[in-house]
């Protein structure tokens, strides 16, 4: 005979109503989600495969797929956009780690300071963030080049920003400040996290710093490290409102990414099925880069 | 359960699919029961505000003036910005919530028109009014050359602006002709920027770091020597020829020495402010609205037209203008309409609108509206100068694209001249291979 009752002793009628109750507090997530993001997600990936402009929409297949692979400046932005990723990843987690690894166990006002110090840009917002670069960057009355006039290290006034040598160093420095907020205050954290216990017996039997770091903390912080790096990997691929508002991809494309080229086809060029290709292009590497780097972390990963 | 699951699921769906998906899609027709309607009115900071009032109290004004006198329609007012701005109406337009009425300028208006996205005005254009405009030029800019899609108020030159005492310090004012029009002509214009450079000033920042404010730099580069950006017919852009590239090496030699600036980093706004701050000493992207915006009492700003070769510039020129969206709702779209015509025909709105927007009146009817103002005066007799308007051109936006990176790939030296030129050339006019 079929027991009326789960294996908690509810029975089923009143775990029916458990699970409508439940889906019920799900639902207002649930219609945000579908509208906000599972639908335009949707219709982005369909519309890719159209001729899709202001005046047309006719299916095309992959065409829009092929097109971007001869696009000189597709191209031009994708391996602007590997170079910053590259960069900025290794970098702002080294930082990072080296920045928490200082002051995470200093007395918690030396902690805090620093920390809020590290994390200003992250809530001060881009647009005041890049209003303040744009100066110092800039090549008439920056505050860079006046330094290094005065010091002697350069003969005239650089204009940073507009040389195709120096633009993107420039935005790979910004990006650095902004992203280095938040995984310092997780590294603090998770430093501060890993039992004493462990590292009194590791000083017990005179094991070095080095050996301290890579044997007991190392471990420990995986989980976060992991974090951090898709995190800054998923930004640092999505780096747009920078280029935007300080070189609009210049000069000669230089700084020119994925997300910008994209913006630039969809809101200046009125080509949305072009703009809507790049973008399930972006999300298809974003989400390989993310699986190998799951899968290269993760396999160390103790919990 | 999963039958329960499933239908919220398939309701939330229909819920969210039909506002995106379906051809009916705009807000539903305001029109209330007692036969009121309402517009939206969407306005690009065209207006100028009065002294201390935040950004659309004039359109407020404006609009309660126009529902004073049309109890049956009212109109609600949204203020965008030009930098935000063009992609909310992108967003709207594709997500079926345009507003019904657009303040803005020939470039969009037009693009919108062709594509299918507003009502035709040809109505409005009478052969009376048509008479009363009495400019080609001007109509066609309100046309595609098929219907007519913007309704214009009021329109004004480009034109350069100059820091007289810094030009008179650097021996470089007795180049520029402050007399009648202010002609002047390209040979002048290289001594005055040799003068300046060799007394530690720049001359210009011909800025390319964006496309704001883009139509400066051509009309310097195309006034230099007589290129021309298109041809009479607006079915090619032209600036690939002798002329422009002769004007473009020009340019690029004085970069290179120093006397002017190639503005890589920068676009019109940038540059603007670099001549408030006198760091420059002189800016191409002069007009009625920036010399209102820019006014300082530290130096004297002189208007004049661009250098030309043969000393007759070809000016670019903003025309101010109104489009109605097709929402698919006659009525609202006859209200826009009615609307449209109060703000540029009214007795009394009309002139002032065209004050407020700082420029010259499109009606000849309206007369002077800025009697014993001698630099208006002057910047009205212009008129004359008005090259061909291309902004209405199939493929403008792409073209604007192309410009400013021509110019950047041309002074950072990254391709020749007639590189640059040839690739600029191949790209602008793609649009009319396909």
């Amino acid at each position: 005979m079929e027991s009326k009752t789960n294996k908690y002793g509810v029975s089923h009628a009143i775990q029916r109503q458990i699970d409508r109750t439940s889906y019920l507090f799900l639902l207002p997530m649930l219609i945000f989600f579908l509208g906000f993001v599972i639908i335009p997600m949707g219709m982005g990936i369909f519309t890719s495969f159209f001729d899709y402009t202001m005046s047309s929409f006719r299916f095309i297949g992959l065409k829009n797929y092929l097109d971007l692979f001869s696009d000189p400046k597709f191209l031009r932005s994708f391996w602007n956009t590997f170079v910053i990723v590259v960069v900025s990843v290794p970098s702002v987690t080294i930082f990072s780690l080296w920045v928490a690894s200082l002051i995470y166990d200093k007395n918690a006002w030396v902690t805090s300071t620093f920390r809020g110090v590290f994390y200003l840009p992250v809530v001060t917002g881009t647009v005041p963030v890049v209003v303040v670069w744009k100066w110092i960057f800039d090549k008439y009355a920056g505050i860079l080049n006046y330094v290094l006039v005065s010091l002697g290290v350069i003969e005239k006034n650089i204009a940073w920003l507009g040389n195709k040598d120096t633009a993107i160093w420039c935005i790979l420095v910004i990006l650095f400040t902004t992203s280095i907020g938040q995984p310092i205050v997780l590294y603090i954290s998770s430093l501060a996290n890993i039992d004493n216990s462990m590292l009194e017996a590791a000083e017990v039997d005179g094991a070095s710093n080095l050996r301290t770091f890579w044997q007991i903390k190392w471990p420990s912080i995986l989980p976060t490290t992991l974090y951090v790096v898709v995190i800054t990997t998923i930004n640092s691929f999505q780096c747009f409102a920078l280029i935007q508002l300080l070189t609009s991809g210049g000069p000669v494309y230089s700084t020119s990414t994925i997300m910008y080229y994209l913006y630039d086809n969809a809101f200046s060029l009125y080509r949305y099925g072009y703009a809507n290709a790049m973008g399930v292009l972006l999300a298809i590497v974003i989400g390989l880069f993310s699986i190998l780097q799951f899968k290269s972390i993760k396999s160390n990963v103790e919990y | 359960m999963k039958k329960f699951t499933a239908i919220a699921l398939s309701l939330l769906l229909v819920l969210f699919a039909s506002p995106l998906f379906g051809s009916g899609s705009k807000e539903a027709a305001p029109a209330a029961s007692d036969g009121t309607v309402t517009i939206t009115w969407w306005a690009f900071p065209t207006f100028g505000q009065d002294p201390g009032k935040p950004a659309g109290s004039y359109e407020a004004e404006l609009v309660k003036a126009f529902e004073a006198a049309n109890p049956t329609i009212k109109v609600k007012l949204e203020t965008i910005d030009f930098t935000s701005g063009p992609q909310k109406l992108t967003a709207a337009i594709e997500g079926g919530t345009a507003p019904d009425v657009l303040f803005d300028a020939p470039g969009r208006i037009i693009e919108y028109g062709r594509n299918g996205k507003l009502v035709k005005l040809d109505d409005l254009f009478t052969a009376s009014y048509k008479s009363d405009v009495g400019n080609a030029d001007l109509l066609a800019a309100c046309s595609d050359g098929a219907s007519y899609w913007m309704y214009p108020i009021s329109a004004s030159p480009f034109y350069m602006g100059i820091n007289k005492e810094m030009w008179e310090k650097a021996g470089a004012l007795q180049y520029v002709n402050l007399e009648g029009d202010r002609t002047w002509t390209t040979d002048d214009f290289i001594k005055a920027m040799e003068a300046l450079g060799k007394a530690g000033n720049i001359g210009i920042s011909v800025y390319c770091g964006g496309q704001g404010g883009d139509q400066g730099t051509r009309a310097l580069v195309s006034n230099l020597y007589g290129a021309t950006i298109a041809n009479k017919e607006n079915t090619r852009y032209t600036m690939n020829s002798t002329e422009g590239a002769k004007a473009l090496q020009l340019l690029k030699d004085l970069a290179d020495k120093e006397y002017i600036d190639a503005g890589l980093s920068i676009a019109a706004a940038e540059e603007l402010q670099l001549f408030a701050q006198q760091q420059i000493s002189a800016t191409i992207c002069w007009g009625t609205s920036n010399a209102k915006n820019y006014a300082t009492n530290a130096f004297t700003q002189v208007s004049v037209p661009f250098p030309s070769n043969d000393g007759v510039p070809s000016l670019e020129y903003l025309v101010n203008g109104f489009c109605v969206f097709d929402n698919k709702d006659a009525a609202r779209a006859e209200a826009a309409k009615k609307f449209i015509t109060f703000i540029s025909d009214d007795a009394v709105w009309g002139p002032k609108n065209v004050v407020q927007t700082g420029a010259f009146p499109v009606r000849s009817s309206f007369g002077d509206l800025y009697p014993g103002n001698p630099e208006y005066n002057l910047l009205a007799s212009w008129t004359k100068y008005y090259g061909g308007y291309y902004n209405t051109m199939p493929g403008f936006a792409a073209m604007r694209t192309e410009w400013w990176n021509m110019l950047q790939y041309v002074f950072t030296g990254e391709k020749t001249v007639a590189k640059a030129l040839a690739d600029y050339d191949k790209n602008a006019n793609a649009v009319f291979a396909k």
